[in-house]
């Protein structure tokens, strides 16, 4: 046990500190329905980092953060602007078409530089298995930053998500607020996309508060039910990784789709129970 | 009664001590390392090989048990000149064993003392995926596989002067049978020198020197760049005009190109392992190289006429 610890002791750390955030601005997503919002942020960020390599500057340096951090603030102001609430096109189609014309041009940026095709499957893939001690502090220190950020304006960005139009006619200036939603989204999503992968900061942002809305209604009870998800299904998916020799991410991902087969089983029956 | 499982449980102890003390835990990064390792240490070592035979050297998903078996090895065979620069820092770092560090006993580095190719002269991100130190797939020249099997064997003669005398003598088996083995090959291939072979990635050069076999005409346009129609359209033009017939691709790579490429051209599309594989056809360093030269015979011999 003391090895798989000695082993594990920085892939737990991630999943168990960092999650913590990205369950919560997971309520917003999904309530928002703009689930795959994350896919495209991360893949304009990556895109700005296949700029960066073309413009000679190495990988995970800071200018290419800077490209990075750059094309996601693009990014949220191009989602802050397509917010429509009355209009025949969904968000998500525009999201989507982000996403793919994203990717498409990083292909195309990249056809001239090989470099930037490792960058590309390491953004895609990640590896929180090789997570360093310095990557996870440096990001739980920014996390710590949004998320206090978050707390201070509480109201607003929830009265954003969970009642817009409300919102809208209290005379919030929605275009702020939501711009700097998306760019503190993106920021997040971006670092950790650094140590975990796309597949994972997915799973982690989507999965528990899918979780949390099967089995509640009110805020606290949300962000209760989602780390609880996010937290057990992190130790199952890296023990599981670590007795079976399993991919880390992907068994974490894993872990976290059998939660939520869990949870809708409960939610039924929990239904049922109602009922009769 | 409770004698027994006292004595069972120190006869095991024991057991285990001995065993662990008795043999070496090596490490090999690639198999044709794991290979010769193998070969020179016998049933005096335990041999873990952490890429898969099929899999690109320079991208290996890690998995736990990587940085398990680093933290329990004696000694860590690796390539070197950048071959696994891009996973094997952060296993090691994972890991923890001192006995691994660079300039210890224990950290074997094969490319020492191979005269590596393709230097560059300044390093060129638009040159492609190109590597400082040199072009670090130098195993395929069967010369180079000999300075790989007298490193490795000083490195177990040191942490295990014990058994140095077995090592030595499976070294001199080894380099023995290579001898043989290379005359043999050498006139395999007298009939085809000069012939040019086209390869997906620039990967064969040392196998391509050694043989007399050019090799320099690939479907990637630079290393590491995927084929794109303008330059697979440039080597179909080359190789009709210069009568090329035979193409090798690794198992990692896009078979489909190839084939593409071989259809327009009247080509033979020539599996290429890129590793010995530890078992089957290919079990062995010897056999892998046997197999490729082989293979290339077969392809020249197909499109003869």
């Amino acid at each position: 046990m003391t090895e798989a610890l000695d082993v594990m002791k920085w892939p737990l750390l991630a999943c168990l500190l960092l999650p913590g955030l990205l369950v919560y601005l997971g309520l917003h997503i999904v309530r928002r329905e703009i689930i795959f919002v994350d896919l495209a942020l991360a893949q304009v960020a990556a895109l700005g980092t296949c700029l960066a390599i073309l413009l000679h500057f190495e990988p995970l340096t800071w200018q290419s953060y800077a490209f990075s951090l750059g094309f996601t603030l693009v990014g949220a102001a191009i989602f802050t602007l397509t917010r429509t609430q009355k209009h025949h096109v969904p968000q998500e189609a525009l999201i989507g078409i982000v996403y793919v014309v994203a990717a498409a041009l990083g292909i195309l940026l990249l056809s001239g530089s090989p470099e930037g095709n490792e960058e590309l499957r390491r953004t895609l893939i990640g590896d929180v298995l090789l997570v360093s001690p310095h990557q996870v502090g440096r990001t739980f220190a920014l996390y710590v930053a949004v998320a206090v950020v978050h707390f201070i304006f509480r109201k607003k960005f929830l009265a954003l998500s969970f009642e817009a139009e409300k919102a809208e006619a209290r005379g919030l200036s929605v275009r702020w607020w939501d711009f700097l939603f998306y760019a503190l989204f993106g920021w997040v999503v971006t670092s950790f996309v650094q140590i975990g992968g796309v597949l994972l900061v997915f799973s982690y942002l989507i999965v528990p508060a899918v979780c949390a809305n099967f089995l509640a209604s009110q805020l606290r009870w949300l962000l209760l039910i989602g780390w609880l998800t996010a937290t057990i299904s992190s130790m199952v998916g890296l023990f599981a990784s670590y007795r079976l020799d399993l991919p880390t991410g992907a068994a974490i991902v894993c872990a976290l789709g059998a939660a939520l087969i869990l949870t809708i089983i409960a939610a039924k029956l929990r239904d049922k129970m109602k009922k009769t | 009664m409770k004698l027994f499982p006292k004595i069972l449980a120190s006869l095991l102890g024991a057991l285990l001590v001995s065993s662990a003390e008795a043999k070496l835990n090596v490490v090999a990064t690639t198999w044709d390392f794991g290979a010769i390792a193998q070969e020179i240490g016998g049933d005096k070592i335990n041999l873990a090989v952490l890429g898969k035979p099929t899999e690109d050297p320079h991208f290996v998903d890690a998995k736990p048990s990587y940085i398990v078996k680093l933290n329990r090895a004696d000694a860590l065979i690796e390539g070197g000149a950048e071959l696994e620069v891009g996973w094997l820092p952060p296993l090691l770092e994972g890991a923890r064993n001192t006995k691994l560090d660079v300039g210890k006993p224990g950290r074997i580095l094969c490319s020492e003392g191979v005269h590596l190719l393709e230097v560059p002269s300044a390093l060129d991100r638009s040159q492609g995926d190109i590597h400082a130190a040199g072009n670090p797939h130098f195993m395929s020249d069967p010369m180079n596989g000999k300075i790989a099997a007298e490193h490795i064997a000083n490195a177990f003669c040191q942490l295990d002067p014990t058994s140095c005398d077995y090592f030595k003598a499976n070294l001199k088996k080894f380099d023995d049978d290579l001898d043989a083995k290379m005359a043999e090959w050498q006139k395999m291939l007298a009939p085809y020198q000069g012939k040019q072979v086209v390869s997906y990635h620039n990967y064969w050069i040392y196998f391509a020197q050694r043989f007399g076999l050019p090799m320099d005409l690939y479907l990637e346009p630079k290393p590491g760049i995927p084929p794109t129609p303008a330059h697979l359209a440039e080597v179909i033009t080359k190789m009709k005009a210069e009568n090329i017939k035979v193409i090798v691709v690794q198992p990692y790579q896009n078979r489909k190109t190839a084939e593409t490429v071989a259809g327009h051209t009247g080509a033979a599309v020539v599996d290429f392992p890129s590793f010995p594989s530890g078992s089957g056809e290919t079990k062995t360093y010897l056999d892998w190289i046997d197999f490729l030269v082989k293979s290339v015979v077969k392809g020249f011999e197909e499109k003869k006429s």
